[in-house]
């Protein structure tokens, strides 16, 4: 039980939770959910109702799951906030990209859950309502990865001023590219087929591509900060 | 102020703004992919689509995009030569170039929609609306970079060539971007 006295326990158990969760995360939406990637759009109401039909035991449970790990994203939010805290940058950095991360577990996960097991729950419910719910439950995670732009740029500001070498600049700009690809979900909303589309080449598949990127680049980085962290006798930020 | 060796081999400006080229040169390649796929799935609709476009705008366009280009590269080159003076005034000149393209492109925006040529049109015009949409976006970052080269040019005791010239890299890109859009929007057939 070595690590227990190990001085960066608490940073390691941070990262560790992110690993997990993340790979979960994947799991959950892809295989047990199957709500990833996502379904055609231009479903009609009979369609849908079968859609929620096929995998009600997956829905109900996976998400049930997603619900109890959902508050692991507070220490994921926290281990990124950290790392701009040790930055020579602004405490307001670390602050803002905590509460806009906060905020984004809502269309970045919750609400979707929500409307699938409203879904999943009453297979008896009217066509029309259940075409209303699988809507809005795609629309909402879909089409809001948007929430995800400000954060993105936030950090990559806090990169680029950082004069203390955190993150390397490569990763400031590697956040720009995936803020400005979260952008290009937005047509979703408009589109119900093509590339655009919520299921679309550009809208998902690419935008997908890129997060993965990032999400692999920054844990990668998180991981050698942690392992560089000499916390020495001065005082934690 | 940050001093290189002049014989050593390197990139202009920061390594890690050529990463970044490189995975956005990534990402637009797959746009560009996916719209030609498009294209060829139903060449003939497309065509009809691609009408609607006015050639002479485009190369309006590009011509402008391509003097920013040069204006930047003579902006390094002055700042590279210490000549304080004129690096300044090809960045403001970089600029200017910048926003003219910025308002011809509104303007063929507008008119495009006057004529009922829209987002939802057809899958031409979805693809014209993203691409030039999202170069545009990438335009207006380019302005946040001119400020910031023109800022470094206003103290040259405290300037970064490499900062200058990041934001330089950054401004090629975008143009080199821009020649490829115009040429698939526009030229190809």
């Amino acid at each position: 039980m070595s690590w227990l006295h190990d001085e960066k326990r608490e940073l390691w158990i941070g990262w560790w939770t992110l690993v997990v969760f993340y790979n979960l995360y994947g799991l959950l939406f892809f295989v047990i959910t199957r709500t990833q990637p996502p379904p055609d759009p231009s479903l009609d109401p009979t369609e849908v109702v079968r859609w929620f039909a096929e995998r009600r035991h997956g829905l109900i449970y996976g998400y049930a799951i997603v619900f109890i790990v959902g508050g692991a994203t507070a220490i994921m939010n926290a281990m990124l906030a950290y790392s701009i805290r040790r930055m020579s940058v602004s405490r307001a950095f670390a602050y803002s990209y905590l509460v806009i991360y906060a905020l984004a577990t809502l269309p970045g996960m919750l609400i979707m859950g929500v409307a699938c097991t409203v879904g999943a729950m009453r297979p008896e419910r009217d066509p029309a309502l259940m075409s209303w719910i699988y809507d809005f439950a795609f629309l909402s995670f879909e089409g809001t990865m948007g929430v995800f732009l400000i954060g993105s740029l936030v950090w990559m500001i806090a990169v680029l001023l950082d004069e203390n070498g955190v993150f390397p600049k490569w990763f400031g700009y590697l956040n720009l590219c995936n803020a400005l690809t979260e952008v290009v979900v937005a047509p979703a909303w408009i589109f119900k087929s093509g590339a655009f589309a919520w299921n679309g080449a550009i809208a998902w598949w690419l935008n997908m591509g890129v997060f993965v990127t990032y999400t692999a680049v920054f844990l990668t980085l998180l991981r050698r900060l942690i392992l560089r962290e000499d916390f020495g006798t001065g005082p934690l930020p | 102020m940050n001093v290189r060796p002049e014989t050593a081999r390197h990139v202009p400006g920061q390594p890690d703004m050529w990463a970044f080229v490189l995975f956005e040169g990534l990402v637009f390649t797959a746009y560009f992919t996916v719209y030609v796929f498009s294209r060829a799935r139903s060449p003939e609709l497309f065509l009809q689509s691609q009408a609607h476009l006015d050639l002479r705008v485009g190369v309006f366009n590009t011509l402008v995009l391509l003097a920013s280009s040069w204006s930047m590269a003579c902006c390094v080159q002055a700042a590279r030569e210490h000549a304080d003076r004129a690096a300044t005034t090809n960045a403001y000149l970089t600029m200017l170039f910048g926003v003219v393209f910025l308002v011809s492109k509104l303007r063929e925006w507008a008119v495009a929609i006057e004529h009922g040529f829209t987002l939802t049109t057809g899958e031409f015009s979805s693809f014209y609306y993203f691409l030039t949409g999202i170069h545009f976006l990438h335009l207006l970052i380019g302005f946040v970079a001119l400020a910031i080269a023109a800022r470094q040019l206003r103290s040259p005791a405290a300037r970064s060539q490499e900062v200058v010239e990041t934001c330089a890299t950054y401004w090629h890109t975008i143009d080199f971007l821009w020649v490829l859009i115009f040429a698939l929007l526009y030229v190809m057939r």
